[in-house]
């Protein structure tokens, strides 16, 4: 894909700065304040081994641009992937029609480049670049360490994916922005069987990189496979999940993905511009304990959610959610920074150019605490230790629910037997309250994770350092 | 206003460039393309809040080489990225490994008359934006004209019109057209931190079948009140009534177990269990994938295999598993018609209903829970494990006495589909995967310690 490489701007798009500063003209002509255009030309390739053989190898190309306007809160979005000036025209029609046509908005500014935020991304070769032997054979260094972990991993499945996204956005206001966004993504899932009982493993890696994600000599790969074996085997000897309330103990890094789902989504601006999250009236009170502090932070170099710059050509920045326990602000995108009159904070994203911006969650964590890990479960007589969250779900009115694919029994603070397929359920702000001990060893989880909203399917990843929550129902049999 | 390119054209383009990748090398190839329209409106307390209109088109290849697989996928449709694109998999098909079970399924042909499928609604098509707006306006004022809504997520009416078409070398050549249409609410009642909330839709392939604003918005409105002042309860082990939208789940769940592809993946606990008792006489399970009108209903799959009817379940055996050409051949089993392209999808998979009017089963139940929500991702395929949080309806003496938060519902699917206590009358085809109410002999409900 050199020859891509070489194209200009132009090329990727077929536009020049005076063919968009025309197509806002066009979206504003009804009478609209603000347009904008997204164009993005994707590159993915994906390698899928399964049954000890490479199965197959895909390669695909997306190339769309999508035309917002919007007026007072209401968006128009029109999006094609033909962008012949026929279509690109009726797309930024179809946007304007939600104007109501009594404004003049005058001509759209001229465009400014802006800068955007630096060390961002990998600065090696994107994976785009590398031969598809090099990453045929990573994933064969993931496969083996899994396959050949122990006899009793029965199947392995191992798929690689990388991409490489060119996109410029160009705005009425005169914003210009364009970004070249790495990717890559490798993920293993193992099968043990033991007398007739099967459970499953799941590990994986990446980031925005190239393949040196996965360190010199595919050091970094081995471990993806061994993780997704290991993680098999304890199962295998996994107990049921015990039923009731009682208090539990997250793992530092995998956890995250409950601050993601039970906090951080319901301190998305847009549920809070409507008044349906149970934060909107809650900026400037205390919800949680002095030791909670919650950030977002895009701007974390190489991490799966990190961009240098977001996807209506804002330059993010770490945005604090939660400090001392305190709600100090909400993820932004220009919309609901504009009517909360909010500053913007470089969270406006999108799956792709079939969809209009979302204030959405990047690299979100909980800020490390004072205790030691060993301190927090010495701790608990009785509870449950979560080791590994395979996902979440919340409502805007903080109910939530996580799957615990892994963990562990805790009696009389040690880790007893580990525990397969366990629920957990509560309200954020209950949560919040509970967080009583925050551990000294903030990481990160897996960067594999895919947050989705209203269909929307963005990278992210979450952290946090080992908690206690002083009690929370557990479901299991 | 966009127009859609003609069919016809994409369908020569497919054609096209199933003869190039034949002369560049390929031993077999087969494109697929995808042809859409979608419109959406969302509006929220009564001002629009977002209208997308688009137009989008999107190919897929897949090339075999010595029986080495290749596969490619573009939304850029110039020629001359696609050809690129052909003899790029062409080359890249070398560094797969050989494959015995690749290679397209042998052409059948299509032995149905499409047009008797009721796909296609051409008034979905036409419908004009306004009125579009309209119904989405009418839902969204009738419930919130309920003083005890206190919030609106917004109402929605979207439309879909999509092409597919798909030919390969084995002289498959093949389209079809589709609509869709649907209309949705949601609510927000309570007040304070105590806030429920709940949504209800109407979906369907043909305008005159979507339901209409006052039933929309009446059913959003109850299920929403309904799980006002919730308690929580003891953990015990109940029978449990799932609604519907809930058997809906129980039977992708389930869909995911007799999959093909998770079959010889062994990731399905019900890899080893073809021909044994995996439910009570209760449990009747099909995929109908030519049902006229159905929300899955297709006349031929991704392979270019005739859709058809598969009894999955009978009477508590299982009869089938779901495959497409590739996972058939591993499993040495005939296709059914279900592949989606790179895995298996369903037509119209469905619980068979009972005789049993849905009151009458809750009448039935001394004490124990009706399932009417759950969130969560706590479906395991390799163990069949079951574990979700949950909401629902406490019933005492056949009674619902109050609603119910903060619970979880564990089990797993085998102990459910064999301790299947009753089987509603009340199947609609709302999803891919639907079912009528069913109440469940005992479950793990964990709430509070005992």
């Amino acid at each position: 894909m050199k020859r891509t490489d070489h194209l200009s701007w132009v090329d990727h798009f077929g536009l020049s700065r005076k063919d968009m500063s025309s197509i806002l003209e066009t979206a504003l002509s009804k009478g609209a304040l603000f347009a904008e255009i997204f164009c993005e030309h994707r590159f993915r390739t994906s390698i899928h081994m399964e049954e000890d053989i490479i199965k197959e190898t895909g390669e695909s190309i997306s190339r769309g641009l999508g035309i917002r306007v919007i007026s007072g809160d209401r968006t128009g979005y029109g999006y094609t992937n033909d962008p012949t000036p026929e279509r690109i025209r009726a797309a930024a029609l179809t946007a304007a029609a939600v104007a109501s046509g009594r404004l003049n908005p005058g001509p759209p500014a001229p465009l400014r480049r802006v800068r955007t935020r630096p060390g961002i991304y990998g600065a090696g070769r994107p994976a785009h670049a590398s031969s598809l032997s090099a990453k045929i054979g990573l994933v064969r260094i993931v496969h083996d360490a899994a396959r050949f972990c122990s006899s009793k991993i029965q199947k392995v499945s191992v798929s690689f994916q990388n991409s490489l996204q060119y996109v410029s956005i160009a705005n009425s206001e005169g914003l210009e922005a364009r970004d070249v966004r790495p990717l890559v993504r490798l993920t293993c899932t193992a099968i043990a069987e033991k007398n007739g009982r099967r459970e499953i493993g799941f590990s994986g890696g990446g980031g925005r990189m190239g393949l040196e994600a996965f360190g010199s000599g595919g050091r970094e790969a081995a471990g993806i496979g061994r993780d997704a074996a290991r993680e098999a085997l304890i199962l295998l000897d996994a107990v049921d999940a015990p039923a009731g309330d009682m208090p539990v103990v997250l793992s530092p890094g995998h956890s995250g993905v409950l601050i993601h789902e039970a906090v951080g989504h319901l301190l998305e601006a847009d549920f809070n511009r409507k008044k349906t999250s149970v934060f909107w009236n809650k900026l400037g009170k205390s919800v949680a304990p002095a030791a909670v502090t919650i950030r977002d932070d895009p701007t974390i170099p190489f991490f799966r959610g990190s961009y240098a710059v977001d996807d209506e050509g804002t330059i993010p920045r770490r945005t604090t959610l939660i400090e001392k326990g305190v709600v100090v602000g909400f993820l932004q995108d220009r919309l609901s920074a504009r009517l909360m009159k909010r500053p913007p904070t470089g969270h406006g994203r999108r799956q792709d150019y079939g969809c209009f911006p979302l204030p959405r969650m990047a690299n979100s964590y909980i800020e490390r605490g004072e205790y030691a890990p060993e301190e927090i479960l010495k701790s608990v007589g009785r509870g449950f230790y979560v080791d590994k969250i395979q996902g979440g779900q919340v409502e805007d009115s903080g109910k939530f629910t996580f799957s615990v694919s892994l963990g562990y029994l805790i009696e009389n603070g040690r880790l007893g037997a580990p525990v397969r397929q366990a629920t957990l359920i509560g309200s954020n702000l209950d949560v919040l309250k509970g967080l009583v001990m925050v551990g000294s060893d903030l990481e990160f989880g897996l960067p594999t994770g895919t947050c989705s909203k209203e269909g929307q399917d963005v990278p992210v990843t979450d952290g946090c350092p080992t908690l206690k929550i002083s009690s929370i129902t557990v479901g299991g049999r | 206003m966009i127009r859609p390119p003609r069919p016809q054209d994409l369908a020569g383009l497919a054609e096209d460039l199933v003869d190039y990748g034949g002369s560049r090398g390929a031993d077999e190839i087969e494109v697929s393309i995808s042809d859409g329209r979608e419109f959406q409106v969302d509006l929220r307390r009564g001002r629009i809040e977002n209208l997308v209109e688009a137009d989008s088109t999107s190919l897929g290849l897949r090339v075999i080489k010595d029986k080495r697989t290749a596969g490619a996928g573009s939304s850029d449709l110039s020629p001359d990225v696609l050809r690129a694109l052909v003899r790029g998999a062409v080359r890249r098909a070398g560094l797969s490994e050989p494959d015995g079970c690749s290679g397209l399924a042998p052409c059948e042909g299509l032995k149905i008359d499409i047009s008797s499928l009721d796909l296609h609604d051409p008034v979905v098509e036409n419908l004009d934006a306004e009125t579009k707006i309209g119904l989405a306006r009418r839902t969204e004022r009738i419930a919130l004209a309920d003083k005890r809504i206190v919030n609106s997520y917004g109402a929605g009416c979207a439309t879909q019109a999509i092409t597919t078409i798909l030919a390969n070398s084995r002289g498959f050549s093949g389209s079809f057209r589709q609509t869709f249409c649907s209309l949705s609410v949601g609510l927000q009642a309570g007040s304070g931190n105590a806030l429920v909330e709940d949504f209800w839709f109407s979906a369907r392939r043909r305008f005159r079948d979507l339901d209409p604003p006052e039933t929309v918005a009446r059913i959003a409105v109850e299920r929403t009140l309904r799980q006002l002042h919730p308690r929580k309860i003891p953990t015990c082990s109940v029978p449990v009534i799932f609604e519907p939208m809930e058997t809906s789940w129980l039977l992708g769940f389930l869909f995911s177990c007799v999959s093909g592809t998770a079959v010889y993946q062994k990731a399905s606990f019900l890899s080893d269990r073809l021909g044994t008792r995996i439910g009570n006489a209760r449990v009747t399970v099909i995929d109908d994938g030519l049902r006229p009108g159905g929300p899955g209903t297709r006349p031929f799959d991704a392979d270019g295999l005739p859709c058809r009817r598969t009894v999955v379940v009978d009477k508590g055996i299982l009869k089938s598993f779901l495959c497409n050409t590739y996972a058939a051949r591993k499993l040495k089993l005939a296709s059914t018609g279900n592949s989606d392209g790179s895995g298996v999808s369903p037509g119209n998979f469905y619980l068979k209903p009972g005789k049993r009017d849905p009151r009458d089963i809750a009448a039935s139940l001394d004490r124990g829970l009706i399932l009417t929500r759950t969130l969560g991702h706590g479906l395991n395929p390799v163990t069949g494990d079951i574990s979700r949080g949950a909401f629902g309806l406490w019933v005492e003496k056949g009674e619902i006495v109050h609603p119910v938060a903060g619970i979880t519902i564990a089990g797993n699917l085998e102990g459910l589909l064999r301790n299947l206590a009753a089987v509603g009358n009340d199947l609609d085809f709302l999803s891919p995967f639907s079912g009528p109410t069913v109440m469940v002999g005992e479950m793990t409900v964990g709430g509070a310690a005992p």
